[in-house]
């Protein structure tokens, strides 16, 4: 089991306005699944995701990725487990400006302390792979939204990670783009490669294999929309 | 990685070219400032030390002290005041150094139609070795010249000129008037203002010159080539009627000695003035060394006001790094995201805030080298007889101007580096 949620309830506090975002949310996935997690604005998503990507603690209830309880590693391991075991795509893309796209798929490679050969060689395989050889050296202003996302995907995929964690990846950019951008997270799925995409569209939750509707911080329903094995590209 | 994060420093540096040029600004008017200020400083060092070494080293001043009129009647009778023989006598017990008395009148020199005022020194053929003070043609007084009261008369460089034009001087006539010796002629009261005149300055003779004084300048305000030397006994006996010197110079062999020679001649001065302590040593070095220490608090206090621009620029790269890290919150969240370490983090805006630092102290430098240099040359300008003070850039100063620029980055890009690493990667990444 890659993800194990039990329980897991999050609570803001913004001085006496107390916000729960989630309540007592369990929640599995196996290694390899492509699950979409959907649900209206408000109702505990990007909470989801940034406890699922390790970027904050739940306030209550426990989180074992991978088999380790992430509530209880030190902040050392928790940026090793970010680095090494989830790829993120957001969005806005969030590329560095000034940057190329080569040094932008570099970024997580140098964190991970790779030499910087092998940086290189690693970035221009990943950016061959999503469709960009030709666009190495170009400045991510100098790409498209979609050429953009696929930079990040790229980068995401850098270190091999266990889970990719994609958080409406499809939300800045025009129909044929974003449909593309899905095409390569089917294929990557078909590779073995574990993904949830977080979004409000049910059109896009649909091309994964499990739906999760989130409400008001609640799980509302679980279910499984086509078996991997009826996945066609 | 440490090569990506410097080269990342200079590109972000880059792309904000005018905000990072005008932080960097602070740090250069503080490098510059520190080397410029400690430079002139040093250089009014070394034009003072060079100045006093050309006025004579080893050197004890022997002064008579002002008495009241109550400690003169009380003295009365005694032999108090600084006199020629005490000269002769320190010579006598005190072989091993070397004394030139001095005495001095306001007098005119005159030949045909030119003449010269100034200053008519009396002094021995000592003076010469001891003011480290040559002719440069003839020569100087001889023992000769004060034991028979010669009317020989040795000219500063000005004078010669004033007097002689192109002319050599040596062997000519000239007639030196003044003194102060009163005239004791007529009754008091019926002589008429300009009769009166005339008795007071009746002093007028004839001087051969022996010698002109080779250049020397102007020292401490007071132009040596206009100095005019005759035998002491020689200005003694012809323009004072007493004998009563203003100061002796000695000059002592061995510096280590000079204190040890100040109280024995003290002594000695006493013993002869029959107990009556009315003189006063003054120890070259420890002129010197008043000046040296008024030297360091100029130091001391412009140095301090140049680091405090240096701190005020540094106070500006912190405040423009803090500006960064907000600008850049969502870059630093992403960064996190994708798993870089608090230090990591810490390390790149660090390094950022360095580089300025680096590159304005760099800069910093050579600004003030060149405003060293002007500085040093508008203040040789306005001083009189700072001919030669030129500044002195010494290159511990530019290490510690240089230090100090860096450590000043450090440490005022280490709180926005703190703070840029401690964010939340979760609201970094979504802050507006």
């Amino acid at each position: 089991m890659l993800i194990d949620l039990r329980n897991v309830s999050k609570v803001y506090k913004a001085g006496d306005v107390v916000v729960t975002a989630l309540i007592d949310l369990t929640m599995k996935v196996e290694q390899g699944e492509f699950v979409a997690i959907i649900g209206q604005s408000g109702s505990g998503k990007t909470t989801l995701l940034d406890i699922l990507g390790c970027l904050s603690h739940p306030t209550s209830g426990g989180y074992w990725l991978d088999g380790e309880s992430v509530n209880e590693l030190p902040d050392s391991r928790i940026t090793t487990i970010r680095n090494k075991k989830i790829g993120f795509i957001f969005q806005t893309f969030h590329l560095l400006p000034r940057k190329t796209a080569l040094e932008n798929v570099q970024l997580p490679l140098m964190y991970a302390r790779m030499p910087r050969a092998t940086q290189h060689d690693r970035a221009k395989e990943l950016l061959t792979m999503v469709g960009l050889k030709d666009r190495l050296y170009h400045y991510s202003n100098q790409l498209s939204g979609g050429q953009q996302q696929r930079v990040a995907i790229a980068r995401a995929l850098a270190n091999r990670p266990a889970l990719l964690l994609a958080d409406e990846p499809t939300g800045n950019l025009d129909s044929k783009s974003g449909n593309d951008i899905l095409n390569v997270f089917e294929h990557l799925h078909q590779q073995g490669q574990t993904i949830i995409i977080i979004t409000h569209d049910p059109l896009i939750a649909q091309r994964a294999e499990r739906r999760i509707t989130l409400s008001d911080g609640k799980i509302v329903s679980n279910e499984v929309t086509h078996p991997s094995s009826e996945i066609t590209v | 990685m440490l090569l990506a994060i410097i080269h990342d420093a200079f590109k972000n540096l880059s792309a904000n070219l005018l905000r990072s040029g005008l932080t960097m600004l602070g740090v250069i008017i503080g490098v510059a400032s520190v080397i410029a200020m400690i430079a002139i400083v040093e250089g009014g060092q070394v034009w003072l030390v060079s100045s006093l070494e050309r006025l004579g080293t080893n050197l004890l001043f022997v002064w008579k002290k002002r008495l009241t009129v109550e400690e003169r009647r009380m003295f009365a009778g005694r032999n108090i005041m600084l006199k020629y023989e005490d000269a002769l006598a320190i010579r006598q017990h005190f072989p091993e150094l070397t004394v030139a008395p001095e005495v001095g009148f306001d007098g005119q020199l005159k030949i045909g139609d030119r003449d010269f005022s100034g200053r008519i020194t009396g002094t021995s053929p000592e003076y010469s070795e001891i003011r480290n003070f040559f002719p440069a043609a003839g020569r100087f007084l001889t023992t000769a010249d004060l034991q028979e009261w010669r009317r020989s008369v040795v000219l500063g460089k000005t004078v010669a000129e004033v007097l002689f034009g192109s002319e050599s001087p040596i062997g000519k006539e000239v007639k030196i008037f003044g003194g102060v010796k009163k005239a004791k002629k007529g009754k008091k009261g019926d002589v008429t203002k300009v009769e009166k005149k005339e008795q007071e300055t009746v002093e007028e003779y004839r001087f051969v010159v022996i010698g002109v004084m080779q250049p020397k300048g102007e020292i401490h305000g007071r132009d040596w080539d206009e100095k005019v030397f005759i035998p002491a006994t020689t200005l003694l006996r012809f323009f004072k009627g007493k004998n009563r010197i203003e100061y002796m110079v000695i000059y002592v062999p061995d510096r280590n000695r000079m204190d040890e020679f100040s109280r024995k001649l003290h002594q000695f001065l006493v013993q002869r003035h029959e107990g009556v302590d009315d003189i006063r040593i003054r120890n070259q070095g420890d002129f010197l060394g008043a000046v040296e220490q008024t030297l360091w608090t100029f130091r001391i206090v412009l140095g301090g006001i140049a680091l405090v621009a240096l701190l005020v620029g540094g106070i500006g790269i912190m405040n423009i790094m803090l500006v960064t890290v907000t600008e850049r919150t969502r870059e630093i969240g992403l960064r996190k995201a994708i798993g870089a370490r608090r230090e990591d983090i810490l390390l790149q805006f660090l390094i950022e805030s360095t580089t300025i630092s680096i590159i304005g102290g760099g800069l910093g430098i050579i600004l003030g080298i060149f405003a060293a240099y002007g500085f040093g040359n508008l203040v040789a300008q306005a001083m009189p007889g700072g001919g030669d003070w030129g500044a002195v850039v010494e290159p511990t100063a530019i290490l510690i101007a240089f230090t100090f620029a860096v450590g000043v980055g450090i440490l005022f890009g280490l709180f926005p580096a703190m703070k840029a690493s401690k964010l939340d990667p979760a609201e970094a990444l979504r802050y507006q």
